[in-house]
């Protein structure tokens, strides 16, 4: 398997409120938009699955998660597969930013909802420039 | 009365279209299926959270919904959790080249063909649901997904 040397990016894309999605879609606007050449993302449900690839694959690489909620699965299953957390990206801290808006659902953000993923992925954007 | 309820588990994979499909038919049905009362639980809760995550297949009949053939929600919540009632490749529906795009996967970039994939994913799940006993998922009761759902 070739291995990666670049930042991977893992939101928790959780299910059921609004921050999963923006997590999600933060994560990935850093990875296919803003940093395509130094960060890269991987499934977290098959980091969850502990299968040995994924695990060799996240085996001490640099990552940087986004979640959602205080339970911050993304992180802890990063950390459970052995990837390095160097930064751990609360969407709820960019929120408090924010209040009083509506953010969208689980299924759709708003254009607020965008603009918090926007700036998350700019955060994490300058955060992998530091790094490279 | 009986509250009927079916849990529904998406990879909401990352990394491919697949993913992003799995998520958008599992929400389409928690959002609109109205015969049956359907619940849901984010995957990565099964390391993260505690007991009641974990026995979230045990209550309740699951349906898995994966993006491609690596059946990760399949094999995570029977590891974790439970025996899933009922294993959705989406990849079987849509096609390898299409839930394996690693290009278009952001919501914003989908496409009028892809909410069709989501339509056609959606009705196998309802069609999954319709198949089950409904002994297998009446009077259940969970406390629900640490996020709020």
């Amino acid at each position: 398997m070739q291995m990666s040397n670049k930042v991977k990016v893992i939101p928790c894309s959780g299910i059921g409120k609004v921050f999963g999605l923006v997590a999600r879609e933060a994560a990935l606007k850093t990875v296919l938009e803003l940093c395509p050449e130094k960060a890269e993302t991987v499934c977290l449900a098959y980091i969850v699955t502990g299968d040995d690839e994924v695990k060799e694959r996240m085996s001490g690489s640099v990552c940087i998660t986004v979640d959602g909620c205080p339970k911050m699965c993304a992180s802890k299953n990063v950390s459970l597969s052995g990837g390095n957390v160097v930064d751990e990206v609360k969407v709820l801290d960019t929120v408090r930013d924010h209040k009083g808006k509506n953010f969208g659902s689980p299924t759709e953000l708003s254009d607020d909802g965008y603009v918090v993923a926007d700036e998350i992925a700019a955060k994490i954007e300058q955060r992998i420039n530091e790094l490279a | 009365m009986t509250v009927l309820k079916v849990g529904i588990l998406s990879c909401s994979g990352e990394e491919c279209l697949g993913g992003t499909i799995s998520r958008l038919a599992t929400r389409k049905v928690l959002e609109e299926m109205k015969m049956v009362e359907t619940v849901t639980l984010c995957l990565p809760l099964y390391n993260a959270g505690g007991t009641e995550e974990r026995n979230f297949a045990n209550v309740f009949p699951t349906i898995s919904v994966d993006g491609c053939d690596k059946l990760c929600a399949k094999r995570s919540t029977e590891k974790y959790s439970g025996s899933v009632s009922v294993s959705i490749d989406v990849s079987r529906i849509i096609g390898n080249e299409h839930a394996l795009n690693t290009r278009i996967i952001r919501k914003k970039d989908l496409k009028e063909e892809h909410y069709q994939m989501v339509d056609e994913v959606a009705a196998e799940i309802v069609k999954a649901i319709g198949a089950l006993d409904p002994n297998s998922y009446a009077g259940k009761t969970f406390r629900g997904c640490g996020c709020g759902e």
